[in-house]
């Protein structure tokens, strides 16, 4: 995962409307945003940004690009990950939420065999806080430190952020996998990038009901990451089959046990891993601050 | 959206796959000029389960005996559901009952194949009895021989299972569905299939890029008839029968907040989400009136006491949601003719964070509403307050 400061960065469903206003949010955090795809704007600049009609002619004007990320219509989001795919882009966020769950199987079967990183649908991207912004974070709330954050949701993920920059704990990265039954990239590969990221120390994964990737993660925390991690999880409180446009929470698993997917299976999967758990998000300042001083600010 | 069984029928019919004779019955007198002949089966047009334990399914021989039965199931409810059309189809006397169906999985993120030869049953309650195939790459036809041959089929079942399973993915790719299921598959002694109970369930994401789907959702819509249409205002769930409003912008956030007023002692009655107010797709309402439409109906519940407003990193600041908060409060005490809909108005509690904050506090301050910026304390306070006695 390529996320310094020089990485360049291409903005797909470019408009007047919001993603303009979000990409130059970027850029102003430092982000190096080199153009926009609209297939009507071609030709004209926005926000100083210039915009293409194809991927293809951005990239022969500014050269190789390592990020796209893709606003706009969820409809048009596959053929826009497409066509990154086919102009050699391996790192795709996308931040639109509707993405019909049968066009992520589609996006996914070529994804693998490119070996093209996912992030989302309908997720915030990316922060490094103090250096690149990689969609739409809410930056001002962020703190550069050692903490990393991986989440299903957007403003929950804030919340997180603000707790722990309120204790004087700054984050190394902020990144929301989405909260759509079907996502890209995964707490997996997640808890594997910010175990091998230098600049990170502890790990907070926030998960909530649906689907079994918290289950998996938890059993992937206790054989293979080495840095300490807390576990969150919303929606304990929540009946069962209430998602309040998370479709995520309502994720089939088929065959893997009726349990599965809900919070209290999700709780249980941690504590076996032996993963301390923080009740409510006030709780994990002091959990990373403990872990910290437990594993000497390193490895354990 | 859940599809109900005359349907799924239909576009079953479409595919190719056997379906019996029958015919739609909008009321008992549909059955003078019934086409199908006798014996036929009656079936209540319900989405929820169970319907033939609960009296939904009725044979019947004759016209007038039909007709006696029609008048009792349109009047049967099923878990509270009562059927706006029946199904009449021709009686079927099958050998043996298979099950089958195609899935969206979100462990393999991908189509998951489903059958058991012992079909009709509760599948929930046999998981091992079924069997499963992932469907890794493109789909073609060998990925439904593979489920044939797991579920112990045998000779020319292989094929004409296979032929049928390689239908219903084809539909549930067509018309984007979460879930397509035969069950029961009758199979004759001869060997003749027919889908003799059917559900279909399509992905409510992409409704709208099915002209003919997005129809059938407006009619459902209509007939709900309700006040604020689905997607106008965010999401809002009935969560339990308590005192408390939430409303919050994320999913996330908003079951974090209900976790923890219910962990302090107090129950919510609803929960809003008005959307996280970053994305700028495709709500039809900009982030503040979505805001002051959401206080406005959660007032409008007369449970509810106290409402939380918790509100983290949206493009709005927390000047500018002050300021829609406080109008409406503003409006509230200038018209209280409004509050003849009910005794008083829930108390506010507002939660925000971000760069404003000293401003959204002396807003919210000049109409007597306190901004808590410790989101622990703001659930302390709704819970304090969620334990006043109401105004009588």
């Amino acid at each position: 995962m390529k996320l310094t400061p020089e990485s360049k960065v291409l903005i797909q469903g470019f408009d007047e409307l919001g993603s303009s206003t979000h990409a130059a949010l970027m850029k102003a955090y430092g982000t190096n945003v080199v153009a926009g795809i609209n297939p009507g704007l071609g030709g004209h600049t926005l926000n100083d940004i210039p915009v293409f009609a194809l991927v293809e002619q951005a990239l022969a004007v500014v050269g190789a690009v390592d990020t796209t990320i893709i606003f706009g219509s969820p409809y048009q989001a596959l053929d826009a990950a497409l066509e990154a795919i086919a102009a050699d882009i391996r790192q795709i966020i996308i931040i639109c939420a509707g993405m019909p769950p049968l066009d992520m199987v589609n996006l996914l079967r070529k994804a693998e065999t490119t070996e093209t990183l996912i992030v989302g649908p309908n997720s915030p991207g990316i922060i490094v806080p103090g250096k690149i912004l990689l969609g739409t974070h809410a930056s001002e709330i962020y703190t550069p430190g050692t903490v990393g954050i991986v989440s299903r949701s957007s403003t929950l993920t804030y919340e997180i952020a603000l707790q722990l920059t309120q204790a004087g704990l700054g984050q190394s990265i902020g990144v929301s996998i989405g909260s759509d039954i079907i996502t890209g990239s995964s707490f997996l590969q997640w808890l594997q990038i910010l175990d091998e990221d230098e600049t990170t120390q502890a790990i907070v994964l926030v998960g909530e009901p649906g689907g079994n990737s918290e289950e998996a993660a938890a059993r992937y925390i206790a054989e293979a990451i080495d840095k300490p991690v807390i576990a969150y999880i919303a929606g304990r409180q929540a009946p069962v089959g209430k998602h309040w446009g998370h479709t995520g929470t309502l994720a089939a698993v088929v065959g893997r046990g009726a349990n599965v997917g809900t919070a209290q299976s999700k709780l249980a999967a941690f504590k076996e891993a032996k993963v301390p758990i923080a009740e409510r998000p006030s709780q994990i300042p002091e959990l990373v601050k403990k872990a910290l001083k437990k594993g000497g600010g390193g490895k354990e | 959206m859940d599809l109900l069984e005359y349907q799924a029928k239909e576009w079953f019919r479409e595919m190719g796959i056997p379906v019996l004779p029958s015919q739609r019955i909008d009321r008992p007198s549909d059955l003078k000029g019934l086409k199908i002949p006798y014996p036929v089966v009656l079936k209540s047009q319900v989405r929820t389960g169970g319907r033939g334990r609960a009296g939904g399914v009725k044979f019947v021989e004759n016209t007038i005996d039909a007709i006696a039965a029609a008048q009792t199931i349109f009047h049967l409810s099923i878990l509270g559901e009562l059927p706006e059309v029946l199904l009449a189809e021709t009686k079927y006397d099958a050998d043996r009952e298979f099950y089958l169906a195609v899935v969206l999985d979100a462990a393999a993120r991908r189509p998951l194949l489903l059958g058991s030869f012992q079909g009709g049953i509760d599948v929930e309650s046999a998981p091992e009895l079924l069997q499963q195939v992932v469907v890794e790459q493109e789909f073609s036809p060998f990925y439904a021989r593979r489920l044939s041959l797991k579920m112990g089929l045998q000779g020319t079942l292989i094929q004409s299972v296979s032929s049928i399973v390689e239908k219903m993915y084809q539909l549930f790719v067509q018309k984007d569905l979460d879930l397509v299921e035969i069950n029961p598959l009758g199979v004759s002694s001869s060997g003749k299939l027919m889908a003799l109970d059917g559900k279909v369930t399509v992905n409510d994401r992409a409704i709208a890029r099915h002209p003919d789907i997005a129809l059938m959702a407006e009619k459902k819509a209509s007939r709900a008839n309700s006040r604020y249409p689905a997607g106008m205002l965010g999401t809002w769930e009935e969560v339990a029968a308590g005192n408390v409003g939430i409303l919050g912008n994320g999913a996330g956030l908003v079951m974090t907040t209900l976790d923890l007023v219910t962990d302090a002692g107090s129950k919510a009655a609803t929960c809003l989400n008005l959307g996280h107010g970053r994305n700028l797709n495709p709500l039809p309402l900009a982030f503040g009136d979505r805001l002051k439409q959401g206080l406005e109906f959660l007032s409008q519940n007369k449970s509810i006491q106290v409402v939380l407003i918790n509100i983290v990193g949206s493009i709005f600041t927390p000047g500018e949601i002050a300021e829609v908060i406080a109008n409406f409060v503003q409006h509230q005490e200038e018209h209280p003719s409004v509050s003849k809909m009910r005794h008083a108005y829930p108390r506010l509690v507002v939660r925000l964070a971000g760069t404003d904050l000293e401003l959204a506090k002396e807003r919210l301050a000049a109409v007597q509403v306190l901004l808590v910026e410790n989101l622990d304390e703001a659930v302390e306070q709704t819970v304090r307050l969620a334990k006043v006695p109401a105004k009588r």
